[in-house]
């Protein structure tokens, strides 16, 4: 036993420092984003402390020799390139995870032509994708190649997390809604949906930002309209600077807002579903 | 008895006829949307790539004339062969450190922190840094790494080293500590998992028939979880394979793998060679995911 907490004291330690090694770069790039601008480079020392950087990419900066990010458009592609990806693989994922409640023959087949989407390296994909429309002579932009390659990427992530869902889903309460005379379309939505709706919350959060971040997908098929991620790639062929870095912290506190978000509504779901649940008890007693 | 086992199946193989053709095929329908998506934008970009691997290439353009001379090149060239080396040594070396340093994380949360709040927030805290673009945290590694980095810089005021370490940036080094904390996650997560679902019953008993901790975790603890750490061998073979940004960005394109080269060659339009890079490195995950997915049935895991 006392061996035991020796090694549960070990364990605890090293997990200590495990997330300090998944957090120092992040620390780094967080303090280095307050560098002096526009003269200070992305490394130490801090020449002095200013917000320079953030100022700079909102294009409050005075005008100097390093270009502005360009991230305006290219931010809204982005979001708008994840939400319909995240709308498409979503439905995708749950149609066919509700095909997989029934064995049906050649399920195998499917089901690994379907996770193969998220098996098989971007760039693979990219390049293969950027052939086809090269020779049927289709335009590559980010709403068409690069849209439909996303959701490749992301279906089998939304496919798997409602199969997960359904697998652990009491079949009884539909048949029952069926048996009791109610048409499956309002079964759906009255029964199925809000007991799914935690999974599909989840497919879609997974959805959207493996989208918003996709980059090797894109780099072949995006066309000549950049997304985020292309837009940042851009800047890596030049010379960096700390204007990265503050655009950095900057996505990651929106990232923090949208999982919030997904928290409260979450949150919400289980506590109306806890509710609801009493609701019944209520009206039995 | 012989005939209630005759007319089951039956019953199944031929439904009542009441039974709509809606109802009968409507599997049919749910898959065809997916099935069709998969096969037009997953299948054909992946087969056209096998093809073109074997068209002609020009200076500025490919011509669907049939030649081998593109594979020719690929295999006669140091460069390219270097690149696969590379690229399978990098890919094996990352997986094993991910393996290594992420097995006893996940074992802290999976095992040890019996509380469920406690362990969502640790994993949690895993997953936020996934919340910033890929490439920024690829980037935040060169303030870190650099001569003037901040690891240097921790490294001389604790008074380690007097000169600063000059390896950590733009070698293959860098590209192994920038992939290893990027992956890291996806070996953790799936491992912890696995961990946390094991019957704490199992291991009483095993306490209870006198073995020893070590014992536990060797033929108890560390079987049951293997299904993770396939899945998680998986994740991170599926992305460092088709890496090339670290690559880039954290070796000052020194090491090149062969995602860079297809890169590079689709950059200067030789898309013919691209291709056939692009089919070494499907052969290469193929057989990679069959080795892992033969040790594990993925569809019994979920």
């Amino acid at each position: 036993m006392h061996h035991l907490k020796v090694t549960r004291g070990a364990l605890a330690v090293y997990t200590a420092l495990f997330i300090l090694f998944l957090y120092g770069p992040f620390v780094v790039m967080g303090i280095l984003s307050f560098q002096k601008g526009p003269e200070g480079g992305p490394q130490f020392p801090i020449l002095e402390w200013s917000t320079f950087w953030y100022s700079h990419i909102f294009g409050f900066a005075p005008p100097s020799r390093i270009a502005p990010l360009p991230i305006g458009q290219a931010l809204t592609r982005s979001l708008t390139l994840a939400f319909a990806t995240m709308v498409v693989s979503t439905i995708l994922g749950t149609l066919t995870a509700q095909a997989f409640r029934t064995k049906f023959r050649g399920s195998g087949v499917v089901f690994y032509l379907v996770v193969l989407g998220m098996m098989v390296p971007g760039v693979l994909l990219g390049l293969g994708m950027a052939l086809v429309a090269d020779q049927l002579g289709v335009a590559r932009n980010w709403w068409s190649t690069a849209f439909v390659l996303h959701v490749v990427y992301t279906f089998p992530f939304a496919f798997l997390v409602m199969l997960a869902i359904f697998n652990r889903f009491d079949q009884s309460v539909e048949e029952a809604a069926w048996a009791l005379g109610v048409p499956p379309g309002r079964t759906f939505r009255k029964v199925t949906f809000p007991m799914i709706f935690p999974g599909v919350l989840s497919a879609m959060l997974f959805a959207f930002t493996l989208s918003y971040d996709e980059f090797p997908r894109t780099l072949f098929t995006g066309g000549p309209n950049v997304t985020m991620p292309l837009a940042i790639y851009g800047t890596f062929a030049v010379e960096i600077h700390p204007n990265l870095f503050a655009f950095g912290v900057l996505t990651t506190l929106f990232s923090f807002a949208l999982l919030t978000v997904y928290g409260v509504l979450m949150g919400a779901s289980v506590r109306r579903a806890r509710l609801r649940a009493q609701g019944v008890q209520e009206d039995i007693a | 008895m012989d005939a209630t086992a005759a007319a089951s199946p039956s019953a199944y193989a031929a439904p009542a006829p009441r039974e709509s053709f809606w109802r009968r095929n409507r599997h049919y329908l749910l898959l065809a949307p997916g099935v069709i998506w998969m096969t037009l934008f997953l299948i054909a970009p992946l087969a056209m790539m096998v093809y073109v691997s074997f068209w002609t290439q020009t200076t500025f353009a490919i011509s669907p004339t049939l030649t081998t001379r593109s594979w020719e090149m690929f295999l006669s060239s140091q460069t390219y062969l270097d690149a696969l080396l590379r690229t399978l040594r990098l890919w094996l070396t990352v997986l094993a450190l991910t393996f290594v340093i992420g097995y006893p994380t996940a074992l802290f949360i999976g095992q040890f922190v019996r509380n469920k709040t406690t362990q969502t927030v640790l994993l949690v805290a895993c997953v936020i840094p996934f919340w910033t673009s890929f490439l920024i945290r690829v980037i935040a590694w060169r303030p870190m790494l650099g001569r003037e980095g901040a690891i240097n810089i921790v490294l001389m005021r604790l008074g380690l080293i007097d000169e600063p370490i000059a390896v950590l940036l733009f070698t293959e080094l860098s590209v192994i500590i920038g992939m290893v904390q990027i992956y890291v996650v996806f070996m953790v997560g799936p491992v912890a998992f696995m961990l946390s679902r094991i019957d704490e019953s199992l291991i009483e008993a095993s306490r209870d028939l006198g073995a020893s901790a070590w014992t536990i975790f060797r033929r108890v603890i560390f079987p049951l979880s293997l299904p993770g750490v396939v899945v998680g061998a998986i994740f991170v073979s599926v992305m460092v394979l088709g890496e090339f940004a670290t690559a880039s960005a954290l070796s000052g394109r020194q090491v090149n793998l062969l995602g860079n080269i297809i890169v590079t060659q689709v950059g200067s339009l030789r898309w013919a060679l691209a291709a056939v890079v692009g089919v070494v490195l499907t052969g290469v995950m193929v057989v990679v995911i069959a080795a892992l997915l033969s040790l594990v049935n993925l569809r019994r895991e979920l």
